[in-house]
């Protein structure tokens, strides 16, 4: 069984990063959807919010704002804080772009 | 807006593509190319289960889901100890797969999955029936090593409870619990490295203690561990001295030499020295991957199942997955927070190879809270990347020990909010 280690079993062995691929909106909305898994482990994306707030419908820029504050210590939950050290300036920017456009109507699916 | 300066380099330094991973998927997948759905199977409808079928129906209208799971309802362990200590009803850690079924159009099975042939790409019922799949997911939990502690057998689990398994397991520690009379003696025996939730046995000892000091006053708990430290150790120290004192006596291996028989009928726990007459004993064996990956050879000589990082695809089975406390998963621990992350990896990886969704770098993360009483929880958390060889940690964050009472209740608050929105996110 170790034989098939590094062949068919390894498929991203062979994956490339895309370089050709276009920025575009639907890409940068398909990396914000990736990364909306994540927070949806503690966020809820419905009205119920509980000492975890909801995040959908922000403004993207005040959306990118909060993130920085808990990236660089202006917010101080530790949890919150462990997300954001992960995030990046296109992350931030994807998952703005993501959440701006859920409503909890449409979440509820 | 960031995204307006970003280069093309920028962002695609962050996207992988899966093209040969797909072309090689579809030569062994004849499915995807015909006019017939592709095909996922998932065993163990779970933390870890239940996120990748929702992950994948959600993702993609060609896949054809199906969730296979032993019973018809599912009680979160997260949180069973909550039942334990009085603060959690039996019904609110307890989830049907309706949702899954009605809203994400998932054939739900209520069977148990007898076994699973890695070369045909079937799996087989109980009941007989077979299931064709192009693409398993295999995440079944655990299983107990019953041959580790003499006596201690599939048999005795009715006596002497591990409840690490929530359902039937956890209501009979509870009623024995409940039953006890004030006085008693709980022994609990937390179990060796590696092993389902690392914060869990001291967090139950901490909801123990917590409905002793309420109801049963002049009772004891002793601890006799497997293993000489302990997860957020200090942490927990710290809160039993301020609100259980004098009442947990906690015996690591070095002083013990560790549980190495027990009697069911007398209720007694037997170490090197010493022989523990307990009025409530709850033995928590040494764990191992759920039988199905056993026999299904998934698992390697540790019990446990290797993986890929980056997919979560077995290193011994073709067209396998698994996530969940199952797999060897490099720094991270095995939690339901840990399985639901790894399931949104897995379920990525199998709509790009299945369905050409686009692929990103995988990211994987976990919290975990532990209450000590009422309003004071602690928690302790990590981000964690694939490298070639393992899930490796980034960074991470502890509670702190002077840490004051308004936050203390405000992570207690969370932990509850976390509860509400990780279920939601595993069963819709
Ligand atoms: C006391 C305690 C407290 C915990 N607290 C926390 C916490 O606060 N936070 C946290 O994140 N984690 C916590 N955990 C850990 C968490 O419960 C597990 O890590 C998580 O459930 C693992 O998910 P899984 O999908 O791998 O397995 P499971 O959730 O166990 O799911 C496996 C499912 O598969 C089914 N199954 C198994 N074999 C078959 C088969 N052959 N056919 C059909 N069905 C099958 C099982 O019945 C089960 O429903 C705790 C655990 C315990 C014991
Ligand atoms: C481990 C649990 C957890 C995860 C995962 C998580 N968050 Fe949070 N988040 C919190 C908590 C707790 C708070 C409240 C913190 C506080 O009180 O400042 C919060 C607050 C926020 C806020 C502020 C909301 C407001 O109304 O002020 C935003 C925005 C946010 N999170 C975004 C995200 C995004 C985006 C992700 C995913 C990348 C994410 N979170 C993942 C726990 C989490």
């Amino acid at each position: 069984m170790a034989a098939l280690k590094g062949s068919v079993l390894r498929p991203f062995a062979v994956l490339l990063f895309v370089c050709q691929i276009e920025a575009q909106a639907e890409d940068l909305y398909a990396y914000g959807e990736y990364l909306s898994g994540e927070c949806l482990t503690c966020h809820r994306l419905d009205e119920s919010a509980g000492q975890i707030p909801a995040i959908f419908g922000w403004p993207e820029d005040k959306f990118v704002e909060i993130l920085a504050m808990y990236k660089h210590g202006a917010r101080e939950n530790a949890a919150m804080r462990n997300v954001a050290a992960s995030l990046g300036d296109e992350e931030m920017a994807a998952l703005a772009r993501y959440f701006a456009s859920q409503t909890p109507k449409e979440s509820a699916q | 807006m960031t995204n307006r300066t970003m280069t093309r380099r920028d962002f695609g330094s962050k996207v992988i593509t899966v093209s040969a991973a797909a072309a090689a998927a579809s030569l062994a997948a004849p499915a995807v190319l015909g006019a017939a759905k592709a095909r996922v199977v998932v065993i163990g409808g779970g933390a870890g289960g239940g996120t990748v079928a929702r992950y994948v129906a959600k993702g993609s209208d060609d896949i054809a889901v199906t969730l296979i799971n032993d019973s018809p309802t599912y009680s979160t362990c997260f949180f069973s100890n909550l039942y334990l200590g009085g603060f959690r009803s039996f019904e609110s850690i307890s989830h049907s797969y309706d949702t899954l079924a009605a809203d994400y159009g998932i054939e739900v099975v209520i069977d148990r999955a007898a076994g699973l042939d890695g070369n045909g790409r079937t799996v087989t019922l109980a009941n007989g029936d077979t299931l064709n799949y192009d693409k398993a997911v295999v995440a079944p939990g655990i299983d107990f090593k019953f041959d580790a502690i003499e006596g201690y057998g599939p048999d005795a689990v009715e006596t002497m409870p591990h409840a690490w398994q929530a359902g039937a397991q956890a209501k009979n520690l509870k009623r024995q619990l409940l039953d006890m009379e004030d006085g008693g003696t709980f022994v609990i025996c937390p179990p060796p490295n590696p092993f389902r939730c690392p914060p869990g046995p001291y967090e139950r000892i901490s909801m123990v203690a917590h409905y002793f000091k309420s109801y049963k006053p002049h009772s004891k708990i002793v601890v006799l561990d497997a293993k000489n430290k302990f997860s957020k150790q200090k942490l927990f120290e710290d809160g039993w001295a301020r609100h259980f004192p004098d009442m947990i006596e906690w015996l690591p291996l070095d002083i013990t030499g560790g549980v190495k028989a027990v009697d069911v009928a007398s209720n007694t726990i037997i170490t090197d020295d010493e022989k523990f007459q307990a009025s409530v004993a709850n033995v928590v064996p040494p764990q191992k991957a759920g039988q199905i990956a056993q026999d299904a050879g998934l698992a390697d000589e540790s019990g446990w199942c290797p993986i890929v990082p980056e997919t979560l695809a077995s290193l011994q089975v073709p067209n396998v997955h698994l996530v969940g406390d199952a797999i060897i998963p490099g720094d991270m621990p095995k939690s339901g927070f840990s399985a639901n992350s790894q399931a949104k990896v897995c379920a990525q990886a199998i709509l790009a190879e299945l369905a050409s969704k686009q692929a990103f770098k995988p990211r994987f993360r976990n919290t975990c809270w532990s209450l000590i009483t009422t309003d004071d929880s602690i928690k302790v958390g990590a981000n964690y990347e694939a490298t070639e060889e393992k899930i490796a940690k980034i960074e991470g964050f502890v509670s702190q020990a002077d840490e004051s009472d308004e936050v203390r209740a405000q992570t207690a608050a969370e932990a509850r909010a976390w509860y509400d929105a990780i279920t939601a996110d595993i069963f819709g």
